[in-house]
């Protein structure tokens, strides 16, 4: 019987093998061919090395090097302060928390681009239609360009993914042992760092995943907010798909993808059901 | 603490809480609690900041949105009346209603079928299943896009960038929410569930239907959830998969940008759905609050 249900995985199998790894060993074996565009493989196939020559490019070193630490300052600031909303929200007294996670990701049904460009508006007190509705003539500023626009788009983006999976694991902690760390003689602070916090780890660990990666290799979000000065590595890999230079962006495309494969590895040794995703 | 003056009950010297060690930090407690509350509520600000810029855009009646020129509705009004935005509009709702039902339904569907997996090959299919999830939505969308790109050499399919490229990488993203919202849930039931509706002579199917999906209707409606949300915000996926003229709002979104004209309306709309949203969520939660009260439930 259980075998019978079991078979309505099988389908499953296949679609991921076909839409999740079969693209992933093409675009490794596109990061090896000689194809000046596009798939255009008319003048044979050739295998070389040249691509990778594009590695050691200072512009894209510096668009890696700048998109693990946005990415990494991101998510520090993202783990501080989801940590805190999604602590303070299981200590709160609202009856229905879940609620308030829901409306955490509401923003998310406003397009993400156009939030982006908003913040841009924002950020820069040319043309500032907030500004100008409060009556401040006077503000003159543009962090459009700097680091601090980029990781600030990053980190209000992408902060509800932290607050949730950190809430989940918070509320899967027995409340019996917090008790007994109390009558053990822990004072609170102390049951917070030794109890609490070790407990929720998970938590913070999914979280980091969730919000890592997105900002890792995002390209809309440097790009309007960064103005063209900032380049992460998300903005290059378009552009080569942009100009048809298919093998290199498969190249970089397969470094992310070995990036989040190891972030995968985390979680299933970390969390064997892979459940604490959500 | 020598110069403290020791306290006599009835002529007997008593001790102080102090005295045995206890500090008192309820003031920190309580200074800590009102700084973690102000900057709790800042993020929740922060993360609403451009949902509220853009009210704010979409109430303005300068339509190059330099300034605060007067308070209008007639972007709410327009709404509809450019073409360009409708067809965009209209696609998103295409694209991520067909996405949305079609996964809940396969979603469902696969996620009973891992829960009655054991062991490593569980363990294998919940590793795929984290792929769509967390791989970079770039590289999704390159993936999908290769794979079409090779499809599309088979004759008779050279057309097929657009709609149904875009609906395949929508339900492939929205799958794994699905079943990773069903699968908790599914292992709440009471495994003898199943076998008394077994025994008592229904068909595996139907017992799936009548007796397993109504006991995780929870999760499937917040996978739901989850699936409409990410579909409709997604932007780079899409951007890949699209092809044929076919668009979808964030599409128009990315190209309207490039060129600097951005129409006012589009603001209008997405202040109707986030706040329509909100609203909706509220006097949901609002009636099911009731409805306990009603029927004496405490939780």
């Amino acid at each position: 019987m259980n075998k019978k249900f079991a078979r309505l995985s099988t389908p499953y199998l296949y679609w991921l093998y076909i839409l999740a790894l079969f693209p992933a060993l093409f675009m490794f074996v596109l990061m090896f061919l000689d194809i000046p565009e596009g798939l255009d493989v008319s003048n044979g196939l050739k295998f070389t090395l040249d691509n990778f020559k594009q590695l050691t490019e200072p512009s894209t070193l510096i668009a890696f090097g700048n998109s693990f630490l946005y990415a990494f300052i991101a998510t520090i600031l993202s783990i501080v302060f989801g940590y805190l909303v999604a602590f303070r929200l299981f200590r709160s007294k609202f009856k229905n928390k879940f609620l308030v996670l829901v409306i955490l990701i509401l923003p998310m049904w406003t397009n993400i681009l156009l939030r982006t460009e908003s913040l841009a508006g924002f950020l820069n007190s040319n043309g500032n239609v907030v500004l100008s509705l409060f009556g401040i003539e006077s503000a003159d500023f543009d962090l459009l360009g700097t680091p601090f626009a980029v990781i600030f788009g990053l980190f209000v983006t992408y902060v509800p993914f932290m607050v949730m999976p950190i809430f989940n694991s918070l509320e899967k902690i027995d409340k019996s042992i917090e008790e007994a760390a109390l009558d053990l003689g822990l004072t609170h602070t102390q049951k917070f760092f030794k109890v609490i916090l070790p407990m929720s780890s998970k938590g913070i660990v999914t979280g980091s995943i969730m919000v890592f990666l997105p900002c890792l290799s995002g390209f809309a979000i440097p790009e309007i907010l960064g103005r063209g000065n900032i380049v992460l590595i998300g903005n290059v890999i378009e552009a080569s798909f942009k100009n048809m230079s298919y093998t290199i962006g498969s190249l970089l495309a397969v470094i992310i993808l070995v990036v989040i494969l190891l972030s995968i590895f985390v979680v299933s040794k970390i969390d064997k059901e892979g459940e604490t995703l959500l | 603490m020598k110069n403290q003056e020791i306290k006599y009950i009835d002529g007997v010297p008593v001790a102080r809480l102090q005295d045995y060690g206890y500090r008192d930090f309820s003031i920190l407690h309580k200074i800590w609690k009102v700084v973690s509350t102000i900057l709790v509520y800042i993020v929740i600000f922060l993360v609403y900041l451009s949902v509220l810029i853009i009210a704010v855009k979409s109430f303005n009646a300068d339509t190059a949105q330099s300034e605060f020129t007067k308070f209008t509705f007639d972007h709410y009004i327009n709404m509809f009346k450019d073409a360009s935005l409708s067809y965009a509009i209209s696609n998103t709702f295409k694209i991520s209603l067909v996405a949305t039902i079609v996964s809940t339904v396969a979603g469902t569907l696969i996620a009973v079928g891992i829960h009655y997996l054991f062991g490593k090959k569980r363990q294998y299919i919940m590793m795929l299943n984290n792929i769509p999830l967390l791989n970079a939505d770039i590289v999704t969308g390159i993936s999908i896009m290769l794979i079409f790109s090779i499809v599309m050499r088979i004759p008779g399919l050279q057309y097929i960038f657009g709609f149904p490229t875009m609906l395949v990488a929508h339900v492939y993203f929205c799958l794994p929410y699905v079943i990773l919202n069903v699968l908790p849930k599914l292992k709440e039931i009471d495994p003898n569930m199943m076998d008394a509706a077994l025994d008592l002579g229904l068909k595996p199917h139907k017992a799936l239907i009548k007796v397993i999906v109504p006991a995780i209707k929870s999760g499937i409606f917040a996978g739901l959830i989850f699936a409409f949300t990410m579909s409709f915000d997604d932007f780079v996926i899409s951007y890949y998969t699209t092809g044929n003229g076919f668009n979808n709002l964030s599409i128009w979104i990315y190209s309207s940008i490039g060129r600097k004209s951005l129409k006012p309306q589009v603001y209008a709309f997405s202040t109707v759905i986030t706040f329509g949203a909100m609203a909706l969520l509220l006097i949901a939660n609002f009636l099911s609050s009731r409805k306990e009260v009603k029927h004496g439930k405490k939780k």
